[in-house]
This record gives C-alpha cells, sequence and structure tokens, in this order.
C-alpha cells in the first residue's frame, strides 16, 4: 500500500449520537461498525452506505467500549456504570450484565470463541467473564495491575492489558506467565499488530510505540499528535505498513511503520479523535470523536 | 457459580420426578388397602390410581356404588374352577387383557389402536391386518367363543368352510400409498432398493474412501463397488453391464461388507504376492497394482484413473482424507511405500496405485519427493482391456466428475506460487566484513595529550612501528600482539607500561594521518593496501614472533619522517585539547563524598574524552559486581553530562548529591532525594530503562483455561493461597503474627501475670534506653486510631479499650505488650538495618506534631507503622527494606516450589490472625498505597486527580470486602489445621527462620548501593503480583529474625 492509498476521503458521516462519541469499532469483517458514547447508547451502522441500523439502550452512563462476537450474534459493551453489558445483537436485548468491577469499566473484548469477556477496569483489574454458564461472577481477576488499566486485548492464548502504571501486561495462559512490560509512561491503549508480533501502546506523552511482543524490545516511537489527557486508539493498518492515531486536536497522524515519519496528516474531526478503527480487509478507517460523529474515510 | 442449576437455561414445564408419582401412587395403593381393611365401606374415600380423590356423583353424573372400587359384584373374583377329563381335557387357557374386559372397555380399547390409514397404507398390512380383524369378527360372531377373544394371530383360526372374509383377507388394497406413487414418479420400481443412486458428493466420496481403505485392508474383491457407485440406469453406456448388474442388483441394499464379508485373518496392508511377485498375475510389471490388481473389471477406473483423471476440487477432498491417513499411520505406511518402489521401479510407465481416487495430489507428491509429472502417464499399457472397458472409459471420464456436475474449464484450485523475492538493486552479492580497520578511523577521536618520547631510542622505535601497524592493521593487531608478549617486557607499553602514554600518541597520529591521507586509496584499492602487509606484518598477525631487526627496519622505512613531522604540527593546529579534568572545579566532583568512587569517574571522564586505549581490567572496580559497575557507569555518564552542561554555559546547577538516576526514573519522590529535572538526562535514562521487561507467574483459573480451549498449565497442582494485595500487607500483619508468637509462649508456660508484667517492664525499659526508640513507639499508635476511625465498625479491635483499661481481658493486654515489644525490637532493627545500608538514619522525627496530639493516648505502638507512613522522610527505607527484604523472600519461596511446609504456612497463620486484624491492616494499606500512587502519578495524570479521591474510598471498601473474604478463608484453612499442636507449630515457625535467614538481603553488596534500588525493588514489589509470598503467613518474613528475637528477649526476661 502507498501513501497515496492511504484512506484520506471522506466517504460517510455518521451522526445521531448525542454528544462524545467514545469507541467506533468495525465488526470483525469490515460490513458493518458499532460506535457508543456519551449519550449511553451503543450503535450499530452500515459505514459503507452510511446508515443508522440499530441503536442499542441500556447503559445507565457513557459507554466506553464495545466489542461483537467473530459470528456478529452478540455485543458486549461497557462503561461508567461499572458492569459489562451482554447483548443480543439482533433483538437487541441485554443477555446478561457482569457486576464486579469497582469503577468505570474502560475496555472490554470477547476472546475468540465469544466464550469470554474480558474487560479493563478503572479498579485496576483485569476480569473475564464466562458468557457460556449463567454466573455473573467473574471466572478470573487480574489485579497485578498498579492503576487503572486502559485497554485489553485478546490473542488465542493471552490477555494482554495496558495500564496507565506504564506497564503492558502480557497474561500468557498457556504458561502462566505474566510478562510486564514497563513503558515508564502512561499507556492509553493497546494494539496488536495484523501478525500479532508486536504492540503498539499508545502513552500519554503523546508517543506510540512499537514493542516487540517476543523480547519486549521498543522497536520505534511515533510522534507528532497529541494524547495528553483522553483515552484514545490508535491500530495500524491491515496491512501492517502503517500505524494511524487521532490527535486531540482533531487530526488524524498516518506514520510510517518503519521509519517513523509521518506520512500524512490531516484534520478529520473538530475536536478531540477518540477512536480510530481500520478496516480488516479494505483500505477504509472509520473515527470517532468528541464532537459526536462518526466519520468513514477511504482512499 | 454457588448452585448449578443457576447455570442452566429450563426450558418449558418440568416434567415431574419419578420418584414422587410412584410414592403417590404407594401411597394412594396403601391407603386404599388401609380403608378397605380399616374403614368402614361407606366411610371409604375413592381414589383413582394416581391416588388422587375422585368425585362421584354430582360431577360424574351418579354415585360411588359400593363396590366401585373392587370387583362389581359383591363376591367379588370367582376363582374359575378346574375341571378336566379324559374326554375333555382341560385347556391351557392364555388371558389377555381382553379377557377381563367388558364389551365397551373393548371397544375403546380397539378405538386407541393406532393404524396407518389406507390412504398412507404403501405396503398394504394395515389393510390386510383390517382384513383379518374382519374376519376374527365374523369368525367370533359365527363360532361363538366366549371368554377368549381370538384377536391374537396365535390362537387364529382360519375359517375352513364359508370363504366369506377370505377375500377382503386376501385381496391386497388397490390403492397405492402416496410414498409408493411419489417414488415410483420419481423413477422408483418394485423391486428395487429404494437407495438413492445419486447420494451426495460428500456421502459417495467418504463412501468411496472408505471402501478403498477396505481394498487395503483385505483382499477382499471389490466386486460390487462400482455397482455402488455407477448410476445403473440414467446412463446408456451402463447398460451394456446390464447382465452382471443383476446380482449387482440384489446386493444394492445390502452393504459390501455383508456380501463378501472377511473371512481371512489377513492384516491391514496384506499383499498375498508380496515374495511371489511373478504370481501377480496379468498386471505388468510396471503396474504395482498390489493389493488392488485382483480388483475385477469394474475397478477398471484404478487404471484408467492416471489418464483420465484430473484433479477435481471434489475430489480433493478425498484425497486429503488419504493423505490423513496416511500420516496419521492408518494407511500402512508400507503399503504406500511398496507402491512407491514399484511406482520407481517402472522405468517410464509408472502409476501410482491408490485407489480409485487416490491420485496424489501435486502437494502429496511433492511431499513424498515424487515427481509430479509422473503421475500423469502418457499411455494406459493394459493390453487385455476389453472393449467394455473402453466405452466404461468414457463413462468414467464422465464420472470423473460427479453425477450432476460439469468438469469445470477453469479450476479454482491452483498452486500457489511465491514469487523470488525481489533482489535490490544495490545488492551486491558478496559479504563485507566491518574489519577493524574501519572500526577504529574516527577522526573524532580527541587527542591525547602530547608526550616526549620514552629515553630508551630502541623502545622509542619499536613503539613507533607498532603504532604505525596498529593504524594499518588495526585494533585486532594490537590485541594480538599484546597477548603475544605479555610477558615480554619490551612490550609493556601495550598494557599500559612505560612508554604506554607515547603509544598512544603515536598511534593517535597514525590514525590521524591514515584518516586524512589513507582516506581515498584505502577506500579504491583495496588490495593494493593489503599488498603493502609485509612478510614481517603477516607474521605478527599470524602470531610469529617478530624478528627484532626486521620490525625496526619496517617502523623506519614506512614513514618518511620529515613528512611525519609535518604533519604532526599540521594536526596540533587543527585539534584542540579538552580542558584537563585534573583540574576540575570543586563543585564538577560529584562524588566528592566518596573518594573512590569520585577517582573512578575521574578515569571515566578521562577514559571518555581522552580516547585512545581503555583500561580494560579497572582493577580498583573488580570487586564490583557487574551490575553495580553498570549502574554506577550510568551514573558518571549522567554526571557527565551534567557537567558539560554546565560548562556550555546552559545552565543547570551541578547536583552535588550523587545522582540516583534509577529513582528519577522511577518517578517516585521521597524526603531524601532530590529529583534531577535534567530532561536530557532523563530522556537519556528512559531510553535506557524503558521498557523494562519482568516475567512473574501467574495462575489462570482452570475455567479461564477451558474457555480459551487451552490446557491448564497448573493443572493438578494445588490451588493458590488467598492472594494479597502486596507484600506490604505482610510488612503490616507484623503483630498478629508476634501475637502468635506470644501465644506459644502462654502455652509453654502459663504464667500470664508474669508475662504480662514483664512485658510492661520491658516497654518502660526500651522506653529509658532510648529516647529515638520511644519517639517512634509513641507514633504508632496514630495510624491505628485514624485506620479505627474509619472503620469503626470492627468492635472487637478496640485497641485503646485494651490500653485504658488494663486489667481488662489479660491476653489482649499481652498482645499489646508484645507487639510493642516487638515493635521496640523492629524500630532497632530498622535502624540497624538503615546502618547496615548506609543511610542516615534522621535523628529528628519530622511528626513531632504528631507525636504531641497522640501522646495522650498511646502508650506503646508500632515503629513501623509510623515509618512507613508515607509524607515522611523515613519512608524510604522503611518501605523499602520491607519490599526488599520481602521480595527477595518471594524469589527465595518461588525457589522453594511448593514443598509442603509452604502449603502448611497459610494455615497456621490463619489460625493466629483475626479477622479484624486483617481487614484493618489491610485497609491501611490500600489506603496509603493510594495516597502513594496519587502523588507518584500527578504529573502522570493531569486530569484525573478528582477521580483518585474516589478511588480511594471505593477502592478501600472493596478492599474491606475483599479482605474479609480474605480472612473468611483463612479461618477455613485455619479449621484444617487446628489439630496442630502449638509445639508443633512453633517448631516449624523455628525451622522457616531458619530457612529464611541466611536469605536476607543484608550481605548482598547490590543492596548495600543506595536508596535509588530500593525504590526499584519497592515500585517492582508494588507492582508484582507475587503470589508466593502470599504462601507465608501474613508478616513470616518478617518473622524469622523477629519471631526469634522476641522469643529469646521473652525468655531471657522470664528468666530475670
Amino acid at each position: 500500500m502507498t501513501v497515496s492509498e492511504l484512506p484520506r476521503k471522506e466517504a460517510n458521516v455518521l451522526k445521531g449520537h448525542e454528544g462524545a462519541v467514545l469507541a467506533a469499532r468495525f465488526n470483525s469483517d469490515g460490513n458493518y461498525c458499532l460506535s457508543c458514547g456519551k449519550d449511553r447508547t451503543i450503535r450499530l451502522w452500515n459505514p459503507h452506505r452510511g446508515i443508522h441500523i440499530k441503536t442499542y439502550k441500556s447503559h445507565g452512563r457513557e459507554v466506553r467500549d464495545v466489542h461483537v462476537t467473530p459470528d456478529n450474534s452478540k455485543l458486549c459493551s461497557c462503561g461508567g456504570d461499572r458492569q459489562i453489558f451482554y447483548w443480543d445483537v439482533s433483538t437487541g436485548r441485554v443477555i446478561r450484565k457482569f457486576r464486579g468491577h469497582d469503577g468505570e469499566v474502560n475496555a472490554v473484548k470477547f476472546n475468540e470463541y465469544a466464550s469470554v469477556v474480558v474487560s479493563a477496569g478503572y479498579d485496576r483489574s483485569l476480569r473475564a467473564w464466562d458468557c457460556r454458564s449463567h454466573s455473573t461472577e467473574p471466572i478470573q481477576i487480574i489485579d497485578s495491575f498498579m492503576d487503572t488499566v486502559m485497554s485489553v486485548r485478546l490473542t488465542k492464548t493471552e490477555i494482554i492489558g495496558g495500564s496507565v502504571d506504564g506497564t503492558v501486561r502480557t497474561f500468557d495462559i498457556r504458561i502462566g506467565r505474566e510478562i510486564s512490560d514497563d513503558l515508564g509512561q502512561p499507556v492509553n491503549c493497546i494494539s496488536m499488530s495484523n501478525d500479532s508480533n508486536c504492540i503498539l501502546a499508545s502513552c500519554l506523552d503523546s508517543t506510540l510505540r512499537l514493542l516487540d511482543r517476543s523480547t519486549g524490545e521498543l522497536l520505534q516511537e511515533y510522534k507528532g499528535h497529541t494524547c495528553k489527557s483522553f483515552k484514545m486508539d490508535c491500530c495500524l493498518t491491515n496491512d501492517d505498513a502503517y500505524v494511524t492515531g487521532g490527535s486531540e486536536d482533531g487530526s488524524i497522524f498516518f506514520w510510517d511503520l518503519v521509519d517513523a515519519s509521518v506520512v500524512s496528516k490531516f484534520r478529520a474531526h473538530s475536536s478531540v479523535v477518540t477512536s480510530v478503527s481500520y478496516h480488516p480487509k479494505d483500505n477504509c478507517m472509520i473515527t470517532s470523536s468528541v464532537d459526536g460523529t462518526v466519520r468513514v474515510w477511504k482512499t | 457459580m454457588d448452585s448449578d442449576e443457576e447455570d442452566y437455561v429450563f426450558f418449558g414445564t418440568p416434567i415431574e420426578r419419578e420418584e414422587e408419582i410412584t410414592n403417590r401412587r404407594k401411597k394412594a395403593a396403601a391407603e386404599s388397602s388401609g380403608n378397605l381393611r380399616s374403614v368402614v365401606p361407606w366411610k371409604q374415600e375413592v381414589r383413582d390410581e394416581e391416588g388422587r380423590r375422585r368425585f362421584h356423583g354430582a360431577f360424574t353424573g351418579g354415585f360411588s356404588a359400593g363396590y366401585y372400587n373392587t370387583v362389581g359384584s359383591k363376591e367379588g373374583w370367582a376363582p374359575q374352577s378346574f375341571t378336566s377329563s379324559r374326554k375333555n381335557r382341560a385347556e391351557v387357557k392364555q388371558q389377555s387383557i381382553f379377557s377381563f374386559l367388558d364389551d365397551d372397555e373393548k371397544a375403546e380399547l380397539e378405538g386407541q389402536h393406532l393404524g396407518t390409514s389406507s390412504q398412507f397404507d404403501t405396503f398394504g398390512f394395515t389393510a390386510a391386518e383390517y382384513a383379518r380383524k374382519q374376519a376374527d369378527k365374523e369368525q367370533k360372531q359365527r363360532l361363538v367363543i366366549p371368554s377368549v377373544m381370538m384377536g391374537m394371530e396365535v390362537c387364529w383360526l382360519r375359517p375352513s368352510a364359508i370363504p366369506g372374509p377370505v377375500p377382503d383377507e386376501l385381496v391386497v388394497p388397490a390403492a397405492e400409498s402416496i410414498g409408493v406413487k411419489l417414488l415410483l414418479k420419481m423413477g422408483w420400481r418394485h423391486g428395487r432398493t429404494i437407495k438413492d443412486s445419486h447420494a451426495s458428493s460428500l456421502y459417495d466420496a467418504r463412501r468411496e474412501a472408505r471402501k478403498a481403505f477396505l481394498a487395503f485392508a483385505s483382499d477382499i474383491t471389490k466386486a460390487s463397488h462400482p455397482a455402488d457407485y455407477e448410476p445403473v440406469e440414467d446412463e446408456p453406456e451402463s447398460l451394456v453391464e446390464q447382465p452382471t448388474v443383476d446380482d449387482a442388483k440384489s446386493s444394492q441394499s445390502l452393504p459390501v461388507f455383508v456380501l463378501n464379508p472377511k473371512e481371512d485373518l489377513h492384516g491391514l496392508g496384506y499383499d498375498p504376492f508380496k515374495h511371489a511377485p511373478e504370481f501377480r498375475g496379468k498386471a505388468a510389471p510396471g503396474f504395482g497394482i498390489g493389493a488392488l490388481e485382483e480388483f475385477d473389471a469394474e475397478d477398471e477406473d484404478v487404471y484408467t484413473a492416471g489418464k483420465y483423471f484430473t484433479l477435481v476440487n471434489m475430489h480433493l477432498r478425498v484425497i486429503k482424507v488419504y493423505w490423513s491417513l496416511w500420516k496419521a499411520k492408518l494407511i500402512a505406511s508400507e503399503t504406500i511405500k511398496m507402491k512407491s518402489v514399484t511406482f520407481y521401479g517402472g522405468v517410464k510407465k509408472s502409476y501410482f496405485v491408490f485407489p480409485k481416487y487416490m491420485i496424489l495430489p501435486s502437494f502429496c507428491v511433492c511431499a513424498l519427493g515424487y515427481d509430479f509429472e509422473e503421475t500423469y502417464v502418457e499411455e494406459d499399457e493394459e493390453p487385455s482391456r476389453l472393449s467394455i472397458v473402453n466405452k466404461q472409459k468414457v463413462v468414467v471420464k464422465d464420472q470423473g466428475v460427479l453425477p450432476g456436475f460439469k468438469l469445470a474449464s477453469v479450476s479454482d484450485y491452483q498452486l500457489e506460487r511465491f514469487d523470488p523475492p525481489i533482489i535490490p538493486k544495490d545488492f551486491v552479492p558478496h559479504h563485507k566484513f566491518p574489519g577493524p580497520l574501519e572500526t577504529l578511523k574516527k577522526l573524532d577521536i580527541p587527542s591525547p595529550p602530547e608526550v616526549p618520547p620514552p629515553d630508551d631510542n630502541n623502545l622509542k622505535l619499536l613503539i613507533e612501528g607498532v603504532a604505525t601497524l596498529v593504524a594499518r592493521c588495526g585494533k585486532l593487531f594490537e590485541d594480538l600482539s599484546r597477548k603475544k608478549n605479555q610477558s615480554n617486557p619490551l612490550f609493556s607499553f601495550l598494557s599500559g607500561g612505560n612508554g604506554h602514554d607515547y603509544y598512544a600518541r603515536k598511534l593517535w597520529e597514525e590514525h590521524q594521518k591514515r584518516g586524512v591521507q589513507g582516506k581515498l586509496p584505502m577506500d579504491e584499492k583495496l588490495t593494493p593496501s593489503m599488498q603493502k602487509m609485509t612478510a614481517e606484518s603477516r607474521g605478527k598477525l599470524l602470531g610469529e614472533k617478530p624478528l627484532e631487526r626486521s620490525s625496526k627496519e619496517t617502523t623506519s622505512s614506512s614513514i618518511a619522517s620529515g613528512e611525519f613531522a609535518h604533519l604532526q604540527s599540521n594536526l596540533t593546529d587543527t585539534f584542540t585539547k579538552p580542558a584537563s579534568f585534573s583540574e576540575l572545579p570543586e563543585v564538577a566532583k560529584p562524588f566528592k563524598d566518596d573518594p573512590a568512587k569520585q577517582a573512578r569517574f575521574e578515569r571515566f571522564l578521562k577514559e571518555k574524552y581522552e580516547g585512545g586505549l581503555r583500561s580494560t581490567g579497572s582493577s580498583s572496580a573488580s570487586n564490583m559486581s557487574e551490575g553495580a559497575r553498570a549502574r554506577e557507569r550510568l551514573d558518571f555518564e549522567a554526571a557527565a553530562e551534567a557537567i558539560e552542561k554546565a560548562k556550555s554555559g546552559k545552565g543547570g546547577v551541578i547536583p552535588t548529591k550523587p545522582f540516583d538516576f534509577l529513582a528519577t526514573g522511577m518517578q517516585f519522590t521521597s524526603g531524601g532525594l532530590e529529583q534531577v529535572k535534567d530532561a536530557h538526562v532523563e530522556d537519556l535514562l528512559t531510553k535506557k530503562m524503558y521498557p523494562r521487561r519482568e516475567e512473574f507467574q501467574w495462575r489462570p483459573m482452570p475455567i479461564l483455561c477451558k474457555r480459551f480451549d487451552l490446557i491448564d498449565p497448573y493443572m493438578g497442582k494445588p490451588p493458590p493461597a488467598p492472594r494479597m494485595r502486596s507484600k506490604m500487607d505482610s510488612l503490616l500483619f507484623m503483630p498478629d503474627s508476634i501475637k502468635g508468637a506470644k501465644l506459644e509462649e502462654d502455652i509453654t508456660n502459663r504464667d500470664l501475670p508474669v508475662a504480662e508484667t514483664d512485658a510492661q517492664k520491658t516497654i518502660e525499659d526500651a522506653a529509658e534506653k532510648n529516647i529515638e526508640v520511644e519517639v517512634e513507639v509513641e507514633n504508632v499508635e496514630r495510624p491505628v486510631d485514624l485506620y479505627k476511625a474509619i472503620f469503626s465498625d470492627d468492635s472487637d479491635d478496640d485497641v485503646e479499650d485494651s490500653k485504658t483499661n488494663k486489667v481488662g481481658d489479660p491476653e489482649k493486654k499481652i498482645e499489646v505488650a508484645t507487639t510493642t515489644l516487638n515493635r521496640l525490637i523492629a524500630g532497632d532493627f530498622l535502624e540497624s538495618l538503615g546502618k547496615e545500608l548506609g543511610l542516615e538514619v534522621p535523628p529528628d522525627m519530622p511528626y513531632s506534631t504528631n507525636k504531641a496530639s497522640s501522646r495522650t493516648e498511646t502508650r506503646n505502638g508500632d515503629a513501623e507503622n509510623a515509618k512507613i507512613r508515607p509524607d515522611d522522610g523515613r519512608i524510604s527505607y522503611a518501605s523499602n527494606v520491607a519490599s526488599g527484604t520481602s521480595e527477595i523472600l518471594g524469589q527465595e519461596n518461588a525457589q522453594e516450589g511448593e514443598s509442603p511446609k509452604n502449603e502448611s504456612i497459610p494455615g497456621s497463620s490463619g489460625r493466629y490472625s483475626s479477622k479484624n486484624n486483617d481487614d484493618l491492616s489491610e485497609n491501611v494499606f490500600d489506603k496509603r498505597y493510594v495516597e502513594k500512587e496519587k502523588s507518584a502519578q500527578k504529573d502522570r495524570k493531569p486530569k484525573s486527580p478528582s477521580k483518585h479521591s474516589r478511588n480511594w474510598s471505593s477502592s478501600s471498601s472493596s478492599e474491606d470486602e475483599r479482605s474479609r473474604k480474605h480472612s473468611r478463608r483463612q479461618r477455613y484453612r485455619s479449621s484444617d489445621s487446628y489439630s496442630d499442636s502449638s509445639t508443633d507449630h512453633r517448631d516449624r515457625s523455628r525451622s522457616r527462620s531458619k530457612v529464611l535467614v541466611p536469605s536476607l538481603p543484608f550481605g548482598n553488596p547490590e543492596l548495600s548501593c543506595d536508596r535509588a534500588l530500593l525504590f526499584k525493588m519497592k515500585s517492582s514489589m508494588i507492582g508484582q503480583g507475587c503470589s508466593l509470598i502470599n504462601d507465608m503467613p501474613p508478616g513470616s518474613w518478617l518473622l524469622p529474625f523477629r519471631i526469634s528475637s522476641t522469643v529469646e528477649v521473652f525468655k531471657l526476661r522470664l528468666q530475670a
């Protein structure tokens, strides 16, 4: 993918949220996207046609993160009401609510089989919840973090959490080890490269850091944007050629993965870009912002 | 997870459990029988078989008629009288239910029979039966058999005379059922199996695979295989086969193995002709048909396969099955091997002899190492094929595609080919080693000072010569010659001896010279310069001992002296010498309080700025550990940087304190440490420090592993001990454990008052002895009060009460006393530890105000609690020591693994720890932790200070809850070990102390270095979820040396 193919043209604007949109996520095949925000709703969109499909209302406070199963049948979401909601996508009903976090829940993810939801909370813990049983107790509490856990990622065998204490901790279920990579700066968001060899960690010193997962080595640092006080996402393009992330001034940055140069930067939103999500296959990207819109970008 | 039922979703109404129903029935039966026996008839209640009361009369239009529950007559059952005579033999009468039914009941029963309605009566069974029944009825009417109804076939008597019912019975209903009609319309004919000959491709393929597998397994001829496979009627071509198909048709509904059962005992892959290949019959030698060759003509496709089959995607599935079978050793590998041998044996005509579908696709072939082209052989060399065969080939050709499908002209399946990597244009196909020649050539190396040449002219010449050589051949040469001439005093200049400075200077000059003049020719023509290497130099490189004379000659000839002098003057003009660090201002001596270190620092600077040779074996520092040296180097680096800055006038005061860069990187501020605000230094440090990787043990829950579809790495290992928030807890659990020790004491010498008074005495003694200790002592109580104020609901932990009325609970008092004593000792210990670590113990307590405020109510206290308070200066080592030790202990524990001893410890501790204390101290910790965190992260999180306060309360309350759970668990555990005798416990604690004491970090040079390290330890400790430390009872990490000392002190006291 060359620089010219980066999704920089605005294809659609998804308007509907009242207030800040806190996260926007593609589903696994990239045909739909979900957004959630301060208006306590989750919205399902077709970003390619710009259509709003469904609204999920049940949260009592802002919704901070949402994730959908690979088969698109279930949702999980979390937010300021300290609960994780487990939704049925088609009916829009809440199947279950997982309570147990002692603070706001920042991020939530399904595992590969959609049998477990792992959530990251303000209470310095990662919790795993069982979707298969009726139990609403967490099946695992990981509380080795020293501060708020901002972001969580799952692989087939690992749980990875990024925390404000500056660590990215990988919990390998297979061997029962915790690997802690201390970055020295509060970690805002982590995301994985598509080959899952690297972790991209967005730190609150306005730097994205690329870590080699096997060695814990710092491979590259990406600078230029502003990220100091907001929970903001970052991600890699689907071919791992570029790193992308938003900035607090409303612009979107693209860095070259290898030489860390800013290859593209443009103003996308009028306010803080809270979330970026890259299409799994195409050159397409969605961004959400505090200005209340979700924007779809294509080449 | 509390109850299993919650885990399931229930649909529909639950089925009543069997027992309930049967119980009710039994009850009903018993009741009714009881009724019958005891109660007068008119009081009997009528119940049905379910035991429910029946309402007669109004509801059913009648009334209970006395004998309702009995037979129905006053007499009840009258046994049939048995009569048998010679003429009239008693028949064996078979009774059925019908024997006992009334007519209307029979009719009712009859109506309930299920039968196929005539419309769907495919085979006429129902009709026949119906007819039969009709006949029965008529018969019954005719030959009146009153008691036995002849409904059953057993007693069925064919009416002999009157043919009335016979036609009904014999005539099969004319109407064909819908099913038959449908089948007929679909092409089915009577007498044929209904089985669909065009099975789904998947099924077909699977069946074929299975069959082929069977063929491998035994020698059964595969006579009927293709009969199943081929569409029987649809293709006109196969009509040729019709005569033979006959018997196949009969077997159409029969599976092969029934038709041709395996009767021999041959195993998988058996080849009857293995040792007698000449009996293989008609098969051509090139055809390694093997087990397959006996197959009948219908196996034609085996042969044609090679010719006609192409790789259709659908076949791939089958092939894959085979492949996986082979891989899984299900198909005997020898089977395939055998064929491969023949395959290679056949010079050019070679077939793959696998069953029909077993044409190996390219990937298999490649994997097997066969040539792909060879599987498609040009000519079928089978002469004995009949004309049928040819026709069949056509069929088979079509059959290559499953019926209903067409052979795709463009196959989706394509070999994935990877293009060779694109070679960059500037790629040179030979590797160039970064030789020592290039590495040394750096023009910006600061020049060593001008040194007068040594007096000895020979030495001078030698030095010059070596310098030239070294400059030409690189550092490697120098190292080599140094090693070689280690014993030779002439060469001592190489290793810092006589004339070293001159040598360094010379070397530098040579480097400069080469750098200036040799740059161009060297790069262009490397080989000429190589040619310049003389025999001597080569010999030197190779380690030969150089001849004195020749080396001298080399040196003298290599440089024209005039040119050299010229160059030298040029160079001295261009390069300025750096200021010598010997005249450093006093302020630039950052390590002046440690002369040795300062000396090392100066040497470091010298090396750094003067370049040249590094004294490799810095002997003075050799007693330092590798880690310490590295750390020191880091310090030096930064200090030098700072000095440089200060010199360049950029500002920045050179800190007079030692640099604690680790601490600054940690962002942990403490009273004793001054944070260096030098952004550059910080940046440098951050780069060096981060990212930092650590590994810990972590135990995933079994259910989590299950949900992730992984194997639990800790499967079969005992469950983890209840987890504490941090090792800091253990520090605060101190009193409990001491109480434990005290209790032991009680048990051993049942003299409570003595112990008490002794304890008091100890306190007083200590107070008199050491004011400082007293200060500590008196400060201790405050935190406890604070916590009590917060968590006042812990009623039985009323420490104040126990203090105010001393004559209260003796146990409590003793506890207080021991605690106090222990705290004193702890204070002493910490102080001494601080001294040992080379830390200054601040003589004045920064919280004297606290003292004043709390004096009234405090008598004895906890030195540690006071010390750990986050805002005072002493936190640094109190907590650090704690963390340090605890970490090390934790590691040690980790090494010990799950020894039974460790496992038993939590139980014993649970016994001595009271729930409230747990709660309290854990809360204490948490709150403090949050506080600390807040201060530490004030600069990190600009937006969240308000949140922090919230977190404080919420987390502490949650902590409360958690710890309660925790303590519950502990109590539970304690019940397990309650039976342990106290002596036993003491023994164990003793032994534990023996184990743990040596591992304490006092002797560790690492630990004695500085606070920064301690801070690091602390921080890592907080972050570390080291659960192993939790295997020990709370406070037990301090126990080993404490408990022993306490006990000893007590014993001494008691003796006195």
